[in-house]
């Protein structure tokens, strides 16, 4: 696909100043790249993910009830395969259980998923993570 | 096309044969995400506002690409656009076509999915259909080039030689931008290997260009220092192919509810094949 035709360019000594300008600003920003990540590498602690489940909503709809909630993860590290389990309680009983696996939850951020009951959950359900994996 | 018919000797068969050509490069350039499993997903679930400003951004990059490479002679900014809606509609038409034939789409489909798969996938098709018309050519059509003042590389001043950069970071972006790859990578890394991988990227787009003898390579001119280049091209080079790398991240829904050091560290991996990307287009087109 190579047009052979094209001739070597040379490009000149001496540079417009947009060259320059663009050239400078570009060197800062990529220096600013890698100061940045140079600094959270210093930061970063080498500890386990830390997953933690925040119910957003909960809402009726067809067919069960649907909880969506957020998994955040505080840590430094990324977590895969997320398993996260909702149970319906009643007294020691668990009446039931739904469970959804999220692909990743990356450091310091979140990722939002639902889970749908049959049962009502209303006061009487916890959806928490059960396990993950390195990726 | 009113330009054509005004011209006696207009050339059926060659503008056929260029319809042709934008087809074949259609194919040969996005066949690759034509069969990847997340490019379908991605046209399922993308949001349309996102997927909206995608095929809006393709269309002046058509239009530029086709003023600067276009295959017919483009002379004037009449004939790129003209140019260009051929090649997005051969990227609609090729797009369709495969993903009706590997059975991805099918009649039964409701029309939204069915639209969003063949959007999403004509925008990497319709550059591919317009580097096929011009990149495909015949090595007969040298001799035009020589008298096409397009093809100048006098025309070609700074800002062509960026938005050549950013054609070429997208194009190879483009393919392994989707793939859930890009992410687990990130996430394996760490800050160091995100450092060490921005250097060599840096450092591979450099010598792509300058130390290694491709037939299109640069030269600087005698007396130049070394560092001179890097400032003024390659510096750019990789900012823009940073830039388009988080353009198509984000795109994506690679970089949602993710945390400011890992979306760069995301970035930075699809980086790495949009600065070769950079480099190549600067070699080839």
């Amino acid at each position: 696909m190579a047009k052979l035709s094209k001739s070597r360019s040379i490009e000149s000594a001496k540079g417009h100043w947009i060259e320059w300008l663009t050239g400078s600003v570009s060197a800062i920003g990529v220096l600013a790249l890698i100061g940045w990540l140079g600094f959270e590498a210093l930061m970063q602690s080498d500890g386990a993910p830390a997953l933690s489940v925040k119910t957003i909503s909960s809402t009726r709809q067809d067919g069960g009830y649907l909880i969506v909630f957020d998994v955040e993860n505080a840590a430094d590290r990324t977590a895969a395969d997320v398993v996260v389990r909702g149970e319906i309680t009643d007294g020691n009983t668990v009446v039931e259980t739904v469970e959804i696996t999220l692909d990743y939850v990356p450091m310091h951020s979140r990722a939002r998923a639902g889970l749908i009951f049959y049962n009502d959950p209303e006061g009487r359900s916890r959806v928490f993570a059960t396990g993950f994996s390195e990726p | 096309m009113a330009i054509d018919q005004t011209r006696v000797d207009f050339d059926h068969g060659r503008f056929t044969r260029g319809l042709a050509r934008g087809l074949a490069g259609a194919l040969l350039f996005a066949l690759p995400m034509f069969l990847t499993m997340e490019m379908w997903e991605l046209g399922l679930y993308i949001d349309r506002s996102r997927l909206f400003l995608l095929l809006l951004v393709n269309i002046p990059l058509l239009v530029l690409l086709a003023r600067r490479i276009g295959f017919e002679n483009v002379s004037t900014w009449h004939e790129a656009v003209r140019d260009a809606s051929i090649a997005y509609f051969l990227g609609v038409l090729a797009s369709a076509f495969v993903l009706f034939a590997i059975g991805v789409l099918s009649l039964g489909q409701a029309l939204p999915e069915a639209t969003g798969e063949i959007a999403i996938q004509a925008v990497p098709a319709s550059i591919g259909a317009l580097l096929g018309r011009s990149e495909l050519g015949g090595r007969g059509d040298d001799d035009e080039d020589a008298n096409d003042p397009i093809n100048d590389d006098t025309q070609s001043g700074y800002g062509g030689e960026l938005f050549m950069m950013a054609v070429g970071a997208l194009f190879l972006g483009l393919n392994v931008a989707p793939t859930e790859e890009m992410i687990l990578v990130s996430f394996k890394m760490s800050p160091w290997h995100a450092i060490a991988l921005i250097v060599s990227s840096i450092m591979l787009m450099h010598g792509f260009v300058y130390a290694l003898s491709f037939s299109g390579g640069h030269e600087l001119e005698e007396g130049t220092p070394v560092w001179h280049a890097l400032v003024r091209f390659t510096l750019p080079g990789y900012a823009v192919a940073f830039g388009i790398s988080c353009y198509c991240l984000w795109t994506f829904h690679r970089l949602d509810g993710v945390d400011l050091t890992q979306a760069i560290m995301s970035t930075v991996v699809l980086a790495f094949p949009c600065a070769i990307g950079a480099a190549a287009a600067r070699l080839i087109l």
